[in-house]
């Protein structure tokens, strides 16, 4: 099969990758890239969310989606959420509140709720729930997760711990 | 169980006459890639190995969402499920289209998935397809010949399947505008809301001097393909509104419903169901149609 050489924004970073047609972002970022901090979780069928990265701002699911479909789009996996100035006020909310228990779920969850906040940034309990829907956790029962979205958009919207 | 995709090639037409003209070369061994929801994951189950995918996302204007000089909204085959969402045009001008998308969980899959590739998907199970029934949809199906408009109800054939040809793409699905002294509602029924229904249930209702002047009322998941209860709707065209009545309308829907058996419910269920939503389903259609809408 033929491969094509495709330049990928990810994380702010520009790859060169050749890519053939087969290939998933799920795959590219995990086995081609190491970007091992996107999961896969349920066999890609697209249940779960663990696989879940920002694509120009948008919740995908890396499990469903072609490489090279990705190629135009900023592309933003958990790695590229924390600065040199520190964690993100998601991942630290999802720390201090006891969101993350064994942690598959955890980069799939903080995208998730990265795009929302993004969209809404003053979102009601309900809104939270809603927009983690697509996201399974088999540890926490979600009360802690929902917690710390709700605490890191009050951060968020104080203008404290804003990622520079 | 997570696999490799089989190998294919990957084509990106920047036209809609290029995309069917690909499609018609390979002979049905091509399918149309949209947001490859469903495509992508059975490809990842090898239930699918498509020798090739015919990407139309590059296609200038195939994401249109908008309203035509008739009225009518127009959706693109690259429009959402999160985009007719988030369109307040949808939400105030077809509530029920809303209700049917909203409910469904997964922000990720409505941000991927496209109202028409969940059509073309043809599970009877579609939430979309059935708020569509009762809105009197239209598809449009572009081949490389000839483009043919179907009402939405001659675009689906038993069993799970549609009469979209191998060569050809839907290339867009009109609704009508509703007209005043009408309503529409959704119902469903599901494990959880993260899951396939059960049964689902959409109805529409038209009111003029206190009377059902226009009656929809559509089944899924309980048959082949989806039902139109025409003998329920009939059961209340011409006559005043009743919970009697609306009660007789549900019980003729109960009987025109074919449901089978499987994993997510059983057939006798499932009837009984149809009932229950149907009910429900006009009761709403009915007050939201006497307060104008």
């Amino acid at each position: 099969m033929r491969k094509e050489p495709a330049l990928f924004n990810i994380n702010g970073r520009t790859y060169e990758v050749l890519v053939e047609a087969n290939l998933t972002l799920l795959d590219l970022l995990r086995d081609r890239l190491g970007l091992t901090g996107t999961k896969q979780g349920c066999s890609a069928s697209g249940n779960c969310g663990a696989c879940t990265v920002l694509l120009d701002g948008r919740p995908t699911l890396s499990c469903l989606t072609l490489a090279w479909a990705a190629r135009d789009a900023e592309i933003l996996t958990i790695e590229g959420l924390a600065t040199p100035e520190g964690l993100h006020p998601l991942q630290k909310a999802f720390l201090e509140r006891g969101a993350v228990q064994c942690g598959f779920c955890t980069p799939g969850m903080i995208l998730s709720a990265k795009a929302l906040l993004d969209e809404n940034p003053d979102p009601t309990e309900e809104e939270v729930r809603a927009g983690l829907a697509g996201n399974l956790c088999r540890c926490t029962g979600y009360v802690k997760i929902v917690e710390a979205v709700m605490a890191a958009a009050k951060t968020m919207r104080s203008g404290a711990g804003e990622p520079c | 169980m997570h696999r490799t995709l089989r190998p294919f090639d990957l084509l990106e037409p920047d036209s809609v006459s290029e995309a069917v003209r690909l499609l018609g070369a390979h002979e049905g061994g091509a399918h149309v890639l949209a947001g490859g929801v469903d495509l992508i994951a059975k490809m990842r189950r090898w239930q699918l190995a498509p020798e090739c995918l015919v990407s139309i996302r590059r296609i200038p204007g195939l994401d249109r969402l908008i309203l035509n000089g008739a009225g009518e909204l127009e959706i693109g085959p690259l429009v959402t499920l999160r985009e007719l969402e988030r369109s307040t045009l949808v939400r105030e001008g077809w509530p029920v289209l809303y209700e049917a998308v909203h409910q469904i969980g997964s922000v990720q899959v409505k941000t991927m998935g496209t109202a028409v590739g969940n059509l073309c998907v043809a599970t009877p199970a579609s939430d979309v397809a059935v708020a569509l029934y009762v809105l009197d949809a239209r598809l449009t199906l572009t081949g490389p010949e000839r483009e043919r408009v179907l009402p939405i109800e001659e675009f689906f054939i038993p069993v799970a399947t549609s009469v979209l040809g191998a060569d050809e793409i839907v290339t867009g699905v009109t609704v009508p505008p509703l007209a005043a002294g009408t309503g529409a509602a959704f119902q469903k029924l599901a494990h959880t809301k993260a899951c396939i229904a059960k049964v689902n249930v959409a109805t529409l209702v038209s009111l003029e001097g206190g009377l059902c002047t226009k009656v929809r009322i559509a089944l899924g998941a309980v048959g082949p393909t989806f039902i139109r209860a025409r003998l329920a709707e009939t059961a209340l065209t011409g006559r005043a509104p009743s919970p009697e009545l609306v009660a007789e309308a549900a019980e003729a829907a109960t009987r025109e419903s074919e449901p089978q058996s499987d994993l997510r419910a059983t057939a006798g269920y499932r009837q009984r169901m149809v009932g229950v939503l149907v009910g429900r389903a006009l009761a709403e259609s009915v007050a939201s149609a006497r307060v104008g809408r």
